[in-house]
């Protein structure tokens, strides 16, 4: 019995997990105990790191190099009107200093890149794929495939969200995708606009945070059905949800049988993320 | 026979609908569907494939599974079934 852990306040404050016969105790305990890295302090991050500090996830790292904007506030929840200007990891860490003194909190006010993501992921048990661009996306997939750490993956587009979780655990009987099995490449730089270009509906991001946040949740606690092997796509519009199968793709560039991408240095992360031409 | 057309994101924005119904030969390969849509649609020329193969920019799914594992651009198509393409979107 790990319940003695918990003090009397932690025990008032989690007492709707507690109370679960899923998370218990023990559960809400391995929750305090774990690492979680969000990379993106935006749309997706916010919902994200909000759930996730909330839920008591003791060591929550977080990951932009981005200056909270006044258009950023129609979705980025987790910044207010008076963070405008500062930097968004700050700004993050402030919200979750105020509403859990349980967590330790490391802000990394920078961009992930080939030559700091071991650094940057190093130490935490999960990733959360918040950001903005496929330089990252393919960055994060590729290291967290090589390095085999759970990614958790969410993205928008105008009323559309993507989502999916990769264990990255190979090796066993189940089958486990990565990004690079779906989209091997990353479109040209531009044909995918981003939402400064095109609009996002604001409340989209809260959605599909939230279940990165949830798969992320139920992957610490050991629980539930994760998004492996799913590809979740979200229309608002319609509201509807549709799910499509994803498998390991043999000849995928990177978790194949054969794979091009051994090191993230071998990738050219600011096109389209295919192998280096040197 | 007839086949459902899907389309997300970029390509929903190209084609200017979320889906359709398009008449095609009895015979009609994946790959002849998205040769014709790229025939069809300014925005989509080049976009779906390169070298005769599917791009490596999106996926292409016949009923939910990705042509990738069945046999790419030469998979078959059967009246009713549902093409999906998407790319990935990057967005957060």
């Amino acid at each position: 019995m790990s319940d003695l852990r918990l003090n009397a306040t932690q025990l008032d404050r989690y007492s709707r997990h507690v109370i679960m016969d899923e998370i218990g105790p023990d559960g809400q305990q391995r929750l305090l105990e774990s690492a979680v890295l969000v990379v993106g302090a935006g749309g997706l991050g916010s919902p994200a790191i909000q759930y996730l500090a909330a839920a008591g996830v003791g060591q929550l790292g977080i990951v932009d190099d981005d200056v909270v904007e006044r258009s950023n506030l129609q979705r980025q929840i987790v910044h207010g009107d008076a963070d405008v200007g500062r930097p968004k990891v700050e700004s993050a860490a402030d919200y979750v200093a105020a509403l859990n003194p349980d967590l330790d909190v490391d802000t990394h006010d920078t961009r992930v890149t080939a030559d700091t993501v071991a650094d940057l992921v190093a130490g935490y048990d999960i990733v959360l794929d918040a950001s903005d661009n496929f330089a990252t996306r393919y960055l994060l997939n590729d290291h967290c495939v090589l390095t085999e750490t759970p990614l958790f993956h969410g993205a928008i587009y105008r009323f559309e969200g993507q989502l999916t979780s990769f264990t990255n655990e190979r090796g066993g009987d189940e089958p486990r995708p990565c990004y690079r099995c779906v989209f091997p490449e990353a479109p040209e730089p531009g044909t995918v606009p981003d939402c400064a270009t095109t609009g996002v509906l604001g409340v989209l991001p809260g959605t599909v945070g939230c279940i990165q946040a949830t798969e992320a949740v139920k992957y610490l606690l050991g629980k539930g059905d994760l998004l492996e092997g799913r590809l979740l796509m979200y229309d608002a519009m319609d509201m509807s949800f549709e799910e499509v199968p994803i498998r390991p793709n043999p000849s995928c560039p990177v978790c194949g049988d054969d794979p091009e991408i051994e090191s993230v240095g071998d990738v050219a992360y600011e096109g389209t993320c295919g192998i280096s031409a040197d | 026979m007839e086949i459902d057309l899907r389309f997300f994101a970029t390509f929903r924005d190209a084609v200017g609908e979320k889906e359709r119904t398009r008449t095609v030969a009895d015979d009609a390969t994946v790959g002849d569907v998205l040769a014709a849509l790229e025939n069809e649609y300014d925005g989509l020329e080049g976009q779906l494939l390169e070298d005769g193969a599917v791009r490596p920019q999106l996926s292409v799914l016949k009923n939910g599974r990705n042509v990738v594992h069945m046999t790419g651009v030469d998979t078959s198509l059967e009246a009713g079934d549902v093409v999906s393409v998407f790319p990935p979107v990057a967005g957060g």
